[in-house]
């Protein structure tokens, strides 16, 4: 099906009203990524998302967006508190998947010696793939439970990371309203084991150089300098996420007869928010986003640990610090100014971050003045981006920017593209080593299988949705 | 005869599985989903866990049932072998999973599977047999 498309500037299309449809479509891209999404069903998920009800604004698509499931990946669309809905597949089975940035003390030309052992290191100290986990860290239901309620303040007070580090994490590493009363058995015993684990397929843990700096203002501000080792984690709520997602769009699937929605698609179902439904899934979705700031905060703990052990230096040396940690999959009760009056509304971000404008009361103090750091990361061979959120944001996608480059190839097609050549020995070659424990992972994860994401910070920066400061080359990275 | 092919997506895979029951079609849609996690590696059914699902229809039902293995696995390590229909309807599933402890030397994974997704779902009947049809999220 061709869904009608109008461009409005260089880096902004409409997709007009009809059908069903309650408001328009607004999609971020360039002509390039729009002659590429009309082969996909990408525009079609975007012009489903506006039939929901209640929606405020247009349903949006950031430039990085691909084919998701109900909602497309990189959709961006915000609901009245009163009369909207909040949906499962608006924010997706890995609730808080996001990324963590740290910065160090150390230039990389001080790493780049003991690199080899230092990605042994991280790979033996952070669990990474399928049922690897750390056997010192072994949750009881209580203590699970407290997981969820306090997020990563649970993992400071057991003593991974300071107290400092929660005032660089969104929301400081925990959602109000978590409870953990109406989250499964089965998502905690899925989580029980989980906690402080990497995952697999997209995830990773990655030592970086800061290979360019755009707004030196602002990188000094965010205490970024030119050739400076960081460190980017990139994971989420594991099993428990993907189970709280299960488990409501069952209870969505009833709830949307229940409540009358009419549904294009069945992976959009949703509840009102002001039902018992929709507060319930938002209770359990705060306790799986908890879950995964907590272990994003265990991973950096042991990220330090490894540092220290390699390096042969102390925290005080290393001053290996959160720089910000940003959800990319969440749906969050936020106030805008929408057509000259403040609303309360939902705001789904599925494959987006927000990205709050200089000023904002919610982000930290130290960057009140430049905006919220935005962690853009790309594919393992090239690079990744550190931008602020803008005014624009704020104006126009309820402060909201792109998450990361996109797939462009299906695994089976990167896998073809890798056969009968060594991917390791190639990213080798261009100082990057590789630590993975999937046997598939590195072929289907090869950069050739993602959009170049400086296109995509281009078209953000371009749109006034976000500024660039740095960009970051990858020089270790740890996968599952 | 039945059998199932691996679907590409950009960023996920889908499993089509054919078969000429409904019971059959549910069988290699499991065999479909343990292939894309584990490729085609023996796995030896050395113990067998009952299995039973509820669905509102069979597109929820076989969403059930592939959640339901993934679970087996995550939390319990059954790495799966193969597996029974014992009695299957429109809305319950009653099966067995065969299968053995995952032991990580030698299961080797192929990619992990988030979850069973509801996009595209279908499960059909036409002159050639059963159909079913699904993506997963990676």
């Amino acid at each position: 099906m061709t869904v009608k498309i109008q461009q409005i500037d260089d880096c902004r299309w409409r997709i007009p009203r009809e059908g069903e449809m309650r408001t328009e479509g607004l999609v971020f891209a360039d002509k390039k990524m729009i002659a590429a999404l009309q082969k996909e069903q990408a525009l079609e998920q975007v012009r489903n998302v506006a039939t929901l009800p209640g929606i405020v604004g247009p349903s949006m698509a950031m430039p990085d967006i691909h084919w998701g499931y109900g909602f497309p990946i990189g959709g961006v669309a915000a609901f009245d508190a009163e009369e909207g809905v909040v949906s499962p597949g608006g924010v997706g089975y890995d609730i808080n998947c996001g990324v963590r940035l740290l910065r160090s003390a150390l230039p990389a030309t001080e790493i780049k010696p003991v690199l080899a052992k230092l990605a042994d290191t991280l790979f033996r100290n952070v669990p990474a793939g399928v049922g690897s986990e750390r056997r010192d860290l072994k949750l009881s239901v209580k203590e699970e439970h407290k997981v969820l309620e306090q997020g990563a303040a649970w993992a400071v007070s057991h003593g991974y990371g300071s107290a400092e580090d929660l005032h660089h994490i969104e929301a400081r590493g925990a959602l109000p309203g978590a409870d953990p009363e109406v989250v499964s058995e089965r998502a905690l015993e899925r989580g029980r084991t989980q906690l402080g684990t990497l995952g697999s397929g997209n995830h990773f843990l990655e030592v970086q150089e800061v290979e360019q700096i755009y707004d030196p203002a602002v990188a000094e501000v965010l205490g970024l300098f030119a050739g400076q080792t960081t460190v980017s984690i990139h994971t989420g709520s594991r099993g428990l996420g993907y189970q709280v997602c299960d488990d409501y769009l069952k209870m969505m699937l009833q709830a949307s007869r229940k409540y009358g929605i009419a549904l294009p698609d069945r992976q959009l179902c949703c509840a009102p928010l002001t039902s018992p439904e929709g507060r319930q899934y938002l209770a359990a979705m705060a306790c799986a986003a908890n879950f995964a700031f907590a272990n994003r905060q265990i991973i950096t703990a042991w990220v330090r640990e490894s540092f220290e052990q390699v390096l042969g230096l102390s925290p005080a040396d290393l001053r290996l610090s959160v720089i910000y940690d940003v959800c990319h999959n969440i749906a969050k009760l936020e106030t805008h100014t929408f057509e000259g009056k403040q609303r309360r509304l939902c705001v789904h971000r599925k494959g987006a971050t927000r990205a709050f404008a200089p000023g904002h009361p919610e982000t930290p103090e130290l960057y009140r003045s430049v905006g919220q750091p935005v962690l853009i990361p790309g594919d393992m061979g090239r690079y990744s981006y550190v931008l602020v959120g803008t005014q624009g944001a704020m104006d126009e996608t309820f402060g909201s920017t792109c998450h990361g480059a996109g797939r462009m190839m299906s695994r089976h097609a990167a896998k073809k593209a890798a056969r009968g050549r060594n991917i390791e020995a190639e990213l080798a070659t261009q100082g990057i080593l590789i630590r993975a424990a999937g046997r598939a992972t590195v072929a289907e994860e090869i950069s050739e299988a993602y959009k170049d994401v400086t296109n995509v910070v281009d078209v953000v920066q371009r749109a006034g949705i976000g500024k660039i400061v740095a960009r970051l080359r990858p020089l270790a990275v740890i996968k599952g | 005869m039945g059998g199932f092919r691996l679907l590409e997506h950009t960023a996920d895979m889908g499993i089509e599985a054919t078969g000429d029951s409904l019971e059959e079609v549910f069988i290699e849609a499991a065999r479909g989903l343990r292939s894309m996690i584990f490729g085609n590696i023996p796995i030896k059914a050395a113990q067998e866990v009952p299995v039973e699902v509820h669905g509102s229809d069979s597109e929820e039902l076989l969403v059930g049932w592939l959640s339901e293995i993934l679970y087996l696995f995550e939390v319990h390590a059954l790495t799966p072998a193969d597996f029974v229909v014992e009695h299957i309807t429109a809305s319950t599933l009653r099966a067995h999973v065969q299968g053995e402890t995952f032991d990580p030397i030698r299961h080797l994974v192929e990619r992990e599977v988030k979850a069973i997704t509801y996009h595209q779902l279908s499960v059909a009947r036409d002159a050639a047999g059963w159909r079913a049809r699904l993506y997963v999220d990676l």
